[in-house]
């Protein structure tokens, strides 16, 4: 966890435990006690062919979230607020606890905001929304366009946020945000067989959503695009083996030494839709993720790459305690040549959520996958992406409790 | 299949996929039932309130807390109800056209993302109207045929 990161939280921590003072009116918001909500996930995972996010095959409860998140405000215009998370899942997380989020707020108008802190990062319909299994029908959101294992990188960000609502005349409303900081990554987990990284930073991360939502009579309707703007610098250390292998075929020069930079400028954006009204939930998105990479000195050519990831998703609300749902996910890694089976990855998902009271939820979810590009040949005997079945199916269950 | 063949099967994808779509859209509109004598909620705000009436888009935007602030920078202090309660459903379908299970869904959007929590949820309409007397700026319903004691009853323009 990084110290900003530490000191942040222990400052929000200090704000909320500030003495209420007697003078204070009965109804002002710092008489009131904090707002306190948590969850925990457990879920399981059971794959027909391929590893998957754990080691799915033989079965895997290596699928755990626990949240414990506190709000106060302070006056009317100004709040704190801020999230303990921990997760497991497959070689992700291991039960290390981190600050999802934490922030000072002050709402100097509905039209105009400002957070500070580690906010979550409002890139698409849902990215902010990512953890959380009780707002959502799916066990897992579409994984083209939010890709768990690349929480760590794309949910929050810490610097400052400007945000705002506005009401407009006949034609619906505005929501907008945008935002500048960094990202804090702890660089273990970029960890691979034959190197280290020994240093990550990310530079900036900048970026902003517009979301229109339509007036009655299509209210319900929300039409928007995020765009996301960043870069990864890493110091990257090779094993003496990789070294050699890379001198033996001239990708390294003889003198070359084991620590090479290397760097990805990424530039992402999403177009929006949804329609929610009453009990039904209809949302499709569009994004495309342009990254390009260099090292120095030169291990790989420099180049770029531009995937192509959507979905199309709907849920409704059959009865308070039944919600079925069901998408369509396509990502294509846009990785040149011939369209072979590591380079795209189809996920036709369908989900049942069971509200079995109002505080916990089980949901059972199938996924019939073509494809092999979101998988991570470290879970999968360090096979080329190639090499894995193509046509294979993910069982899950999960139940979670919240308040 | 023939270049004809092949146009007819697009038709008819097309006309299948437009079809689900407009009964989609019907399923997510269909009106709330607001028919009878009395209305199914009335719409209470405090008595130094200035408003008469307040339209549609703004009481929804008040209780989804996209709108915190009365015309003249009072805060909006929104009251909810019971999510069990009759009037609760009413009031989510009618106003803010949505069941009460998917305001749910979205008030766990916005707590567990840091971006703010529900209004409370009193136990009762009798709860609402005590709220509603005792807080400036309060906003409320409550059933149709419960008397709004010195709260001011609001008209609601669509």
């Amino acid at each position: 966890m990084g110290r900003p990161v530490l000191w942040g939280a222990m400052l929000a921590a200090a704000l909320c435990l500030l003495p209420v003072r007697r003078a204070a009116a009965e109804d002002s918001p710092l008489t009131q006690p904090p707002d306190v909500h948590a969850f925990v996930s457990q879920g399981f995972m059971l794959s027909s062919k391929n590893n998957y996010l754990t080691h799915s095959r033989r079965g895997s409860f290596e699928f755990t979230e626990v949240g414990l998140n506190l709000t106060k405000s302070i006056s009317d215009d100004l709040s704190v607020g801020m999230q303990l998370f921990m997760r497991d899942l497959g070689p992700i997380g291991n039960y290390k606890p981190q600050f999802d989020w934490f922030y000072l707020d002050y709402h100097f108008r509905d039209w105009l905001g400002l957070r500070a802190g580690r906010t979550k990062l409002p890139f698409g319909l849902y990215n902010d929304q990512s953890d959380i299994d009780s707002a959502r029908v799916p066990v897992l959101l579409p994984q083209s366009v939010y890709p768990t294992t690349q929480r760590d990188f794309l949910l929050a960000q810490t610097g400052f946020e400007l945000y705002g609502y506005e009401p407009l005349p006949l034609i619906g409303a505005l929501d907008y945000r945008l935002y500048g900081g960094t990202i804090f990554i702890d660089q273990t987990s970029l960890a691979a067989p034959g190197e280290t990284v020994s240093d990550l930073d990310v530079p900036y991360v900048v970026g902003g959503r517009l979301l229109w939502r339509a007036p009655a009579p299509i209210d319900g309707l929300t039409l928007g695009g995020s765009v996301q703007a960043l870069r990864f610098d890493l110091d990257v250390s090779l094993s003496d083996e990789l070294v050699s292998a890379f001198k033996q075929i001239g990708r390294l020069p003889p003198t070359a030494s084991n620590t090479f930079k290397y760097s990805i400028p990424a530039l992402l954006g999403v177009g929006s839709l949804e329609y929610s009204a009453h009990d039904l939930l209809l949302a499709a998105e569009y994004s495309r993720w342009h990254e390009s990479y260099r090292t120095r000195p030169q291990i790989i050519p420099d180049g770029h790459l531009t995937s192509t990831r959507w979905y199309v998703m709907g849920s409704y609300h059959v009865a308070p305690w039944f919600s079925p749902g069901a998408y369509y996910s396509l990502f294509y890694s846009g990785v040149p040549g011939p369209k072979t089976r590591d380079k795209y990855q189809q996920d036709f998902a369908v989900t049942t959520r069971y509200d079995i009271t109002s505080n916990w939820l089980l949901k059972l979810e199938g996924h019939y996958m073509r494809g092999t590009a979101g998988l991570s040949p470290g879970l999968n005997s360090n096979l080329p992406l190639a090499e894995l079945t193509r046509d294979w199916t993910v069982f899950m269950a999960k139940t979670t409790a919240f308040f | 299949m023939s270049g004809r063949a092949r146009e007819t099967h697009r038709r008819l994808v097309l006309r299948g996929a437009g079809t689900l779509f407009v009964l989609c859209l019907a399923l997510g509109t269909v009106p709330p039932v607001l028919a009878g004598d009395a209305p199914e909620f009335r719409v209470i705000t405090h008595a130094s309130r200035p408003e008469a009436s307040v339209t549609h888009e703004f009481l929804a935007d008040a209780f989804l807390k996209n709108v915190t602030r009365w015309p003249g920078d009072e805060a909006i202090r929104p009251v909810d109800q019971r999510a069990d309660s009759a009037v609760r459903r009413h009031f989510s379908d009618g106003v803010l056209r949505r069941s009460v299970q998917a305001v749910k869904t979205y008030w766990q959007q916005r707590i567990f993302s840091g971006r703010g929590v529900p209004p409370p949820e009193l136990e009762s309409d009798e709860a609402v109207v005590h709220y509603v007397e005792a807080h400036p700026g309060a906003l409320g319903y409550i059933s149709g045929n419960v008397p709004a004691g010195k709260a001011k009853v609001l008209a609601v323009a669509p």
